[in-house]
């Protein structure tokens, strides 16, 4: 009795609160929107028409659904590069760093590597070699902070600096492309195949869906998961039932690490074919938002990367019909994810012990 | 002057702006909340101020502004991070996101280029004159005096004053802060608010002195070096400057290299590295600093749990 009592209690309280962030989504979304139509009013633009050209820019024709939809893959890898460790509790604030030390990575390798291997043993290799890459990178505050508990929102985010001069490096000394911001690009042998005839869509989409999985199984049917999730939970606790917290938040940030790098092998490999300079639009730090709105969920990233995607490629609409830079988009997304904040809809829990 | 006296002097300019971000840090951390944000509120100080100067055409106007920037982040960020008690950390990266989109859109509206007369260096009598030390710090403009000024002040503020010791207190342990009869909230809202508004000086600074201008993402991570900075000095705004120093000098040798003889083959994109590979060293370098114990973690008054 009391067990039914139990559970159907537990439902009702799911239920409320559910109902509850529903009405605070909405609540935000409409708020979003109020601030942008202002923000772009007072930069004497027609709201309306910006609207207009958000979404014709995102979704208007084959091309731009395409462009949005690797978009949305780069934001599902570095989202999950920031829920895995969030999980536990750790700030892996730096994917833009491994995702940029991925793409160096790749490209050096793509652009050395002997091309007349089969394609898919060369493309294997690189995407192996990105998901390395990417997992070192974090490795760096990963392990600073399970050995001396360095602060890894610090750490991660030098790292992402110094990514970003190695890459440059890469660019400018290693192997520059004459005249422009970028590599040489690389043997066609080393690139993904498109997987969609007249659009920009290659094999890399269905790479970061199949990274989806990976992080579900991990997340939700496996020890490791279970692990990464109670110590997000309260570490202490975790700590007192024999759960070894140093090595879970090392693979944590290792995970979240060669999911970005990941991210940045399907910039160079399945959409610029090359390492462009400052390819990344902020993906590393949009994908913090992504997977906040996704409650840290790995199925629910891949509609919050959708709508990210969305707001993101359809800037360069908004741009064409506005006049403004495509970096409104920046605002709208930041905006939206701040309100979530305020209203709740995005909780954080904290361990009781610690407030007291 | 000597290649080695120009190096710290060229240090001395670039460390100033992490300086005043460093000090607002201090400030904020000190109530028990941090600023991941500062970040942003340095660039929103930092676009002000070349605003103030481009449109109300001069440095006093510039600095005014950015300074008025650092209050209405202050005002925003204190109402998210005390009164609506968000996720400081979270709240402060996505604050730097909506930083960037909005002086980038600006930037490209109201500024696009246009370059700031700089600050000029002010030679103090006598003190200026001292060989070697004189040219270095003595030799400097006015906003690198008003820091070293600011640095003692932030000192006396957290540590001397009915004010600063009751906002530490309130940082290590609110809860008995309340009992004690204060208010947690109250004291970290001005908290907050001066502390974000000594970055966004910083972010002036670079405008109005080094940099001579804003471009998009100026402050390159200088937030997050101040950040650094404020852990490696353990809260102490004199040890704040002598880590900023560290920083200042780092990033100087850029602007040197070719003249420091083994040092002249090291690619530049390793110098331009150098100062984010010694923030990590500084970081485990610090590893026996502690955080107030209840920095980050939002305070709800007991009277509002049970209501």
């Amino acid at each position: 009795m009391s067990a039914v009592n139990l559970a159907f209690r537990s439902i009702a309280v799911r239920h409320e609160t559910t109902l509850r962030s529903l009405a605070g989504t909405i609540v935000a979304v409409a708020l979003t929107l109020g601030v942008i139509a202002a923000v772009l009013a007072g930069l004497g633009a027609n709201p309306w028409s910006a609207a207009r050209g958000l979404v014709s820019g995102a979704l208007g024709n084959r091309f731009n659904i395409g462009q949005t939809v690797m978009i949305a893959s780069l934001l599902i890898l570095t989202g999950l590069a920031a829920a895995i460790p969030f999980s536990a509790r750790l700030w892996n604030i730096g994917a833009e760093g491994q995702m940029y030390f991925g793409a160096f990575v790749v490209a050096g390798l793509g652009l050395t590597l002997p091309s007349d291997m089969s394609r898919w043993l060369l493309c294997s290799i690189l995407v192996l070699a990105s998901l390395v890459a990417g997992a070192v990178w974090a490795l760096v505050p990963g392990v600073l902070k399970a050995t001396i508990n360095a602060n890894e929102v610090i750490v991660s985010l030098m790292m992402t600096f110094i990514a970003l001069e190695v890459a440059d490096y890469g660019i400018t000394a290693l192997w520059p492309q004459p005249a422009a911001p970028q590599t040489r690009y690389l043997p066609v042998n080393a690139t993904f195949p498109s997987i969609w005839t007249g659009t920009l869509v290659t094999a890399g989409a269905p790479l970061a869906l199949a990274a989806v999985i990976v992080a579900w199984v991990v997340m939700r049917r496996s020890g490791l998961g279970f692990e990464i999730r109670a110590i997000g939970l309260n570490s202490r606790a975790a700590q007192m039932n024999g759960m070894r917290v140093g090595r879970v938040t090392i693979v944590a940030f290792a995970m979240g690490g060669a999911f970005a790098g990941l991210a940045g092998a399907i910039n160079v490999l399945g959409m610029n074919n090359a390492l462009v300079s400052g390819f990344s639009g902020n993906f590393g730090y949009l994908g913090i938002a992504v997977a906040l709105l996704a409650r840290l969920d790995p199925t629910w990233i891949i509609p919050s990367a959708v709508l990210f995607a969305i707001l993101r490629v359809g800037s360069n609409g908004l741009q064409v019909q506005t006049g403004l830079s495509p970096d409104v988009g920046e605002i709208v997304v930041a905006t939206f994810v701040i309100l979530l904040l305020v209203f709740k809809v995005i909780r954080l829990r904290y361990a009781e012990a610690q407030s007291v | 002057m000597n290649v080695t006296v120009s190096v710290f002097s060229i240090g001395i300019a670039l460390m100033v702006p992490i300086l005043w971000a460093a000090l607002g840090e201090v400030v904020v951390e000190q109530s028990g909340v941090i600023n991941i944000g500062i970040e942003g509120v340095m660039l929103i100080g930092a676009f002000c101020s070349a605003l103030g100067y481009r449109y109300l055409h001069g440095l006093t106007w510039g600095l005014l502004l950015g300074i008025g920037g650092g209050i209405v982040c202050g005002l925003v960020l204190s109402l998210l991070y005390v009164r609506l008690g968000t996720d400081q950390i979270v709240t402060g990266i996505l604050f730097n996101v909506l930083a960037l989109g909005f002086t980038s859109t600006l930037y490209t509206k109201y500024l696009g280029g246009g370059v700031v007369k700089t600050y000029g260096a002010v030679k103090i009598p006598l003190l200026g004159d001292i060989k070697y030390l004189g040219e270095i710090l003595f030799q400097q403009n006015v906003l690198v005096y008003a820091s070293f000024l600011a640095a003692p002040v932030v000192f006396y503020l957290v540590n001397n004053t009915w004010y600063g010791l009751y906002a530490r207190a309130a940082s290590e342990h609110p809860r008995a802060a309340e009992t004690a009869g204060l208010n947690v909230w109250r004291l970290r809202y001005p908290a907050v608010i001066v502390g974000c508004t000594l970055s966004a000086v910083g972010g002036a600074t670079l405008v109005l002195t080094t940099s001579g201008g804003f471009v998009n993402g100026l402050t390159e991570g200088r937030g997050f070096i101040a950040l650094a900075v404020v852990v490696l000095a353990r809260w102490n705004p004199f040890a704040v400057i002598a880590g900023c120093v560290l920083f200042g000098v780092a990033q100087a040798l850029q602007f040197q290299i070719q003249n420091l003889g083994p040092l002249s083959h090291v690619p530049s994109d390793f110098v331009l590295m150098f100062p984010y590979v010694i923030t990590i060293v500084a970081v485990v370098a610090a590893r026996g600093s502690r955080y107030p114990a209840a920095i980050g973690i939002p305070y709800r008054p007991s009277s509002a749990t049970a209501a």
